[in-house]
């Protein structure tokens, strides 16, 4: 559904995605692995339109979005997690959901999205009044998860959801994500450089390094691969 | 004790218009991180438009709110899509100081070559109407304009809390990036958020003429108690630049009262430093 080809993207003088091409498959969970500042984010932002590509294609169920504004990418259905999760702290859990809704369609379909975002994550409707600046780590994510789901998402990319968490509550995250890919139809594009858990619950995977496709392939393969053991699995 | 009361209730009247003045200085600068060097001038605008209004169109100074609020939020969205989000692409703080003091400038020395530096005012029928309440005199001009600029606060805070685009002007406020990322418009929000902290300086303006003299840099003093009003009050917080407004009011009067009317400046602005120089070190120890 998602096809990346030859996508070339920096800022300003400095490019830092060289070439990358990739698929992200229906109803499947596809890892982006690599480790700190290989150029993961930069990709999410090349993709969602943050930032705009210098060359290179991204198609999305057939339309070309390259160069595309991050609202029209957005209303194609491709909503992000942003690392850091990027939450408004002084407002309630339930207005950042509000926020989730930016389109006639989502804000049509909000109360509906809410009650589902809810059986996900039962805790946020406890803390539904409550800041979300005061909630947990953990929390916030969930917070964050459910302001894409909101945002009625048709590939839905997690950039670093386990950054700063604890790994029971990482678990518990990337489990919801590989239900929504299986159950839900929502394709997945999780990057993470958390390869052990990320390889557990993706279906294929690709690793960059400086910026590059290194490898790619199932998750399986990945996860026998002798450099990626080496190099990222400390085996 | 009734001279007293009535510095309280001059000190109340007057301090809702510095809380009006900080509260368009506090959206602006929570939205956009930057402070608006020319909000004084915004409000002298809004009173020479009132003038015009008045003097041209046969116009009663309060029904001319409503047209300078429109026309002020026009000119302050006009402002932010011309000059300041091109400056802000630049992130350089310098060039937006140098920016809206220039406006400023512009603003107060236009106003001395169309109007003159005369001082003007606006006479009505009820401009020497005086009420009687207890030991004290509201005069008439005062108590509507405090009135209306009740209900302009109250309405703002209601917009900002509940409404989907107050919502999303705090959002932009706390988070950029993350407005960015849920399809928040932000150019959008700039441009609604500076129309609206002109507007609202320029509605002060308005307010102000019923007994207020116009003249160019009639919007100076304003300007300056806005900032004290955000500091004070704390950034982005509309309830806190209220009460900052109101507080710095009564001090003003209480200053006039108890030591001389010629020291109220004076104890207004060492208040402040004061406030800056220990709010410093709350801050310091927070982290």
């Amino acid at each position: 559904m998602l096809k990346v080809e030859g996508l070339n993207a920096g800022y300003g003088a400095v490019n830092i995605l060289w070439d990358i091409s990739i698929q992200v498959a229906d109803g499947q969970v596809t890892a982006i692995l690599g480790s700190n500042g290989a150029g993961k984010t930069t990709m999410v932002r090349a993709i969602t339109g943050m930032l705009k590509p210098s060359s290179g294609s991204v198609l999305f169920n057939g339309s070309e979005l390259a160069k595309k504004s991050s609202r029209y990418i957005l209303d194609q259905g491709i909503v992000q997690v942003p690392e850091g999760r990027q939450l408004f702290t002084e407002m309630t859990v339930l207005e950042n959901l509000e926020m989730g809704a930016f389109s006639k369609q989502t804000k049509a379909h909000f109360q509906e999205n809410l009650k589902r975002a809810y059986q996900w994550f039962p805790k946020l409707e406890e803390r539904a009044k409550q800041a979300a600046g005061t909630l947990s780590g953990g929390e916030q994510q969930m917070v964050a998860v459910a302001r894409a789901l909101i945002g009625m998402p048709k590939l839905l990319i997690l950039d670093e959801p386990s950054l700063g968490l604890a790994p029971n509550i990482v678990d518990d995250i990337l489990n919801v994500a590989s239900t929504m890919a299986r159950e839900e139809g929502i394709s997945v594009l999780l990057v993470e450089q958390d390869i052990t858990k990320a390889l557990a619950c993706a279906d294929r995977g690709y690793v960059i390094e400086n910026g590059r496709i290194a490898l790619e392939g199932a998750a399986s393969e990945l996860e026998a691969n002798e450099h990626v053991k080496k190099a990222y699995l400390g085996i | 004790m009734s001279t007293f009361l009535q510095a309280c209730v001059n000190g109340l009247l007057m301090g809702g218009f510095y809380s009006l003045m900080g509260m368009g200085q506090n959206v602006i600068f929570g939205v956009m991180k930057i402070v608006n060097f020319c909000h004084g001038e915004m409000l002298m605008v809004g009173m020479y438009l009132t003038y015009i209004l008045w003097s041209v169109c046969g116009l009663d100074p309060y029904l001319c709110v409503p047209i300078v609020a429109v026309l002020m939020f026009c000119l302050g969205g006009l402002i932010q899509h011309t000059l300041i989000t091109p400056s802000l692409g630049t992130k350089s703080f310098t060039n937006l100081l140098f920016l809206t003091v220039g406006l400023g400038l512009l603003l107060s020395n236009g106003a001395l070559v169309l109007f003159g530096s005369e001082y003007r005012t606006i006479t009505t029928a009820y401009s020497q109407t005086n009420i009687g309440l207890g030991p004290v005199t509201l005069p008439l001009p005062r108590l509507i304009s405090f009135g209306v600029l009740i209900v302009i606060s109250v309405a703002l805070f209601a917009f900002l809390k509940y409404s989907t685009t107050g919502k999303q002007i705090r959002a932009v406020s706390q988070n950029s990036v993350g407005a960015e990322v849920v399809g928040i418009n932000t150019k959008k929000i700039y441009i609604l958020t500076y129309g609206l902290g002109t507007a609202l300086a320029g509605v002060a303006g308005a307010l102000l003429t019923g007994f207020y003299t116009i003249f160019p840099t009639a919007g100076a003093s304003f300007g300056f108690r806005a900032l004290i009003v955000v500091v004070v009050g704390g950034l982005g917080s509309i309830p806190g630049a209220f009460l900052a407004g109101i507080f710095l009011g009564l001090l003003e009067t209480m200053v006039a009262l108890f030591i001389s009317p010629s020291y109220s400046d004076l104890i207004v602005f060492v208040t402040f430093i004061v406030i800056l120089v220990v709010r410093q070190t709350v801050i310091i120890r927070r982290k």
